[in-house]
């Protein structure tokens, strides 16, 4: 005769801690209280990466600051290069050169394909695809190399954006080596479209997001363009010279982890183009403007206050820069967009999945710690 | 006959093969997680990646520490098994490095926890991290 | 289209007496008194600025002021209108925009309440973010030194090496 267990107490929710030191969740925390296999709330915990950058520029002059901006975000550092060299230009009133305008889209789009492959590759580990990983940080090293023959690092390129154009100019046969890259991405993302059914299973109508919930929220990018709304900073204010480009917008109705995730693919083949164009019309010239050739210290900054705008992989970044007239910025304010995507968003659509769904909906945000806490 | 002590004895006899725990920071994961991938492959050197500290031998820091995250350092090491080593990557964790002015970052790892090697560069290549890891095996086999 | 933006400038200025400057294409900024801070910005975002981009705060160290800018960005009008008020460095209060945008104004005035100060007020939510067990002033305010403090505390006086030798 079994007899049966007497219960202690009706309660059965308990504290489920998805911290800094799990192999699946990044530099990041997660306070969750669960009840049996569903989520009721989840709490953020960041800060772990935190270390003042925006005081930090206010203690080195602009071309110092070139330098510390690539480590903004580490997983895409041009793009944030770019941003902040857009920002002196505009505050110092300083008119770039054509050739240096191509090159700065050139790099920018290259960096954002090895942004979404790292997306793609993380995103497959987290639902329990690890080819997926293994292929994709090994179709990245292509993109490094192309980085490091150009700017000399292949990670962090030493501030090779800078106020005035860019730091060198392209070697010899630059552009036979791009388009080889080019080619084998291509074959890459020819091997991903093809469907994976535990993909579809672990992805379909998981994290939906409306598209009221997503503006009120403040989601932008990749995760407002999977809710529904055609939007990108690239076509609504363009700068440098995307005006003269031709792409798409590629953007989904239902607002879950599949859509996102198809957008990502999406997004790499438009880069492809935008940088298949760009290096058919490349044009000759200066790389850098004059007088910014031989950086001279102790130049000062004009007066004013500038805000700027871009659109990185993840979503919309944006600068504030004040000038008091000194050598070096009063205040700099950075904008980034995973500030709004780790907090806010997921702690929204975190209520109500069951366990086994939180790594799908955690990775379909495309999240970077590093630019939460700067 | 020189005698060696207990310690040098059980590491020379349990260190074949490293098996590391990470404890990245940001600039870590941007150049160790293609430490896996199929280019600069380091299963061949018998170093896998597991999910606990408790059954790691080598526990890598790369990168800036924060006041935060440096008493979970302690935790995780303090929660592995004997013998154990700490490798440390990068130049942030020698001297400061490029956030030295920052009031939240750790200036020296050494004040905080024993640190066996470090390998300096900004990030640093892969081909260092493996130099390393060979220099390793070389240290346990001479230990006294 | 300067038409846009001279649109929304003529009804400011009829409205709340508001005198706005276009700085350049999409670009418009405008100073407010902060007792009229809901008043405005209700209207405003039914206006069509529904996309609140961010909430700053500059440290006007002679002066003795805060200056709180909020950028709002409209998708159906394509421009940016930024919002500039003042308040008092010693007690800074403002009234909380939450009801208006919603999350992401809370998570901005949480942040700039731990690292400038600035108390938002019917905010429901203002515990720390960042930092754990911090006792100094807030971190961002203009006379916290930080070169001057990490020299004290972390670096040691007597080691040659360790001393500054440039600005």
């Amino acid at each position: 005769m079994i007899e049966e267990l007497e219960t202690i107490s009706q309660d059965s929710e308990y504290d489920l801690y998805f911290g800094p030191a799990h192999p699946g969740s990044g530099n990041f925390g997660v306070k969750l209280k669960v009840d049996g296999e569903i989520v009721t709330s989840a709490r953020a915990d960041p800060g772990y990466l935190h270390r003042g950058f925006e005081k930090l520029m206010e203690y080195r002059t602009p071309i110092q600051n070139a330098v510390l901006s690539d480590r903004l975000c580490v997983l895409e550092p041009l793009n944030w290069n770019l941003i902040h060299a857009e920002a002196v230009d505009e505050l110092m009133g300083i008119e770039i050169p054509d050739r240096a305008k191509y090159i700065r889209v050139i790099m920018a789009e290259l960096s954002r394909i090895q942004s979404h492959i790292i997306w793609y590759g993380v995103f497959s580990k987290g639902t329990g695809f690890d080819t997926g990983f293994k292929m994709a940080f090994g179709y990245r090293d292509f993109i490094l190399d192309l980085f490091e023959l150009i700017t000399g690092g292949r990670v962090y390129p030493a501030g090779y954006i800078c106020p005035g154009g860019v730091r060198r100019d392209f070697p010899k046969n630059t552009k036979d080596k791009i388009l080889k890259v080019l080619d084998k991405m291509n074959k890459m993302i020819k091997l991903w479209e093809m469907e994976n059914p535990a993909l579809n299973a672990r992805a379909k109508d998981i994290g939906v997001l409306k598209i009221n919930d997503a503006i009120r929220l403040g989601a932008t990018g990749p995760v407002l363009r999977g809710s529904g709304m055609k939007t990108d900073v690239r076509k609504e204010e363009p700068y440098e010279i995307y005006d003269k480009l031709d792409f798409e917008v590629p953007f989904r109705e239902e607002g879950d982890a599949y859509a996102r995730y198809w957008i990502g693919i999406e997004e790499m083949k438009q880069s492809i183009k935008i940088v298949k164009q760009a290096l058919n019309d490349l044009p000759n010239g200066e790389f850098i403007e004059s007088s910014c050739k031989k950086p001279k210290l102790n130049v000062k900054i004009p007066e004013g206050e500038v805000y700027v705008r871009n659109e990185v992989s993840r979503g919309e970044a944006a600068i504030y820069m004040v000038s008091d007239g000194n050598t070096k910025p009063y205040r700099v304010k950075v904008r980034g967009p995973d500030f709004l995507h780790m907090i806010p968003v997921l702690e929204f659509l975190l209520k109500g999945v069951q366990i086994a769904d939180v790594p799908a909906v955690y990775w379909s945000l495309n999240i970077c710690p590093a630019d939460m806490d700067r | 006959m020189v005698k060696r002590s207990e310690k040098a004895k059980t590491m020379r006899k349990l260190i074949k093969a490293i098996w590391i725990f990470n404890w990245f920071n940001s600039c870590g994961f941007a150049e160790l997680v293609p430490l896996v991938g199929s280019r600069w492959d380091m299963e061949r050197f018998g170093m896998i990646i597991v999910g606990t500290p408790r059954h790691a031998d080598v526990l890598f820091i790369a990168g800036y520490q924060t006041h935060k995250s440096i008493e979970r350092a302690k935790r995780i090491y303090e929660q592995m098994a004997e013998p154990k080593v700490i490798i440390a990557l990068g130049s942030c964790t020698m001297t400061g490095g490029m956030y030295w002015d920052s009031y939240n970052t750790i200036k020296k790892l050494d004040d905080y926890l024993p640190v066996t090697m470090y390998i300096p560069g900004c990030p640093p290549r892969p081909e260092a991290v493996f130099e390393a890891c060979e220099k390793i095996f070389g240290h346990v086999k001479e230990l006294e | 289209m300067a038409n846009k933006e001279n649109e929304l400038i003529d009804e400011l200025k009829n409205k709340f007496k508001l005198e706005p400057k276009i700085q350049r294409e999409r670009r418009i900024w405008v100073s407010f008194d902060s007792n009229n801070i809901l008043k405005i910005f209700k209207w405003i975002r039914e206006y069509g600025f529904t996309h609140l981009s961010s909430i700053s705060v500059t440290d006007w160290l002679e002066k003795g002021i805060y200056e709180l800018t909020y950028h709002l960005w409209s998708y159906e009008h394509n421009m940016i209108i930024t919002f500039k008020t003042k308040i008092s460095r010693d007690k800074p209060i403002i009234e909380s925009v939450t009801s208006i945008w919603g999350e992401s104004a809370q998570i901005h005035e949480r942040e700039l309440h731990e690292l400038f100060g600035v108390k938002f007020k019917d905010n429901p939510d203002l515990t720390p973010l960042f930092l754990e067990n911090w006792e100094g002033p807030a971190p961002f305010r203009k006379d916290f030194n930080w070169r001057k403090y990490v020299t004290e505390e972390f670096y040691s006086d007597d080691n040659e090496r360790e001393k500054i030798y440039y600005d």
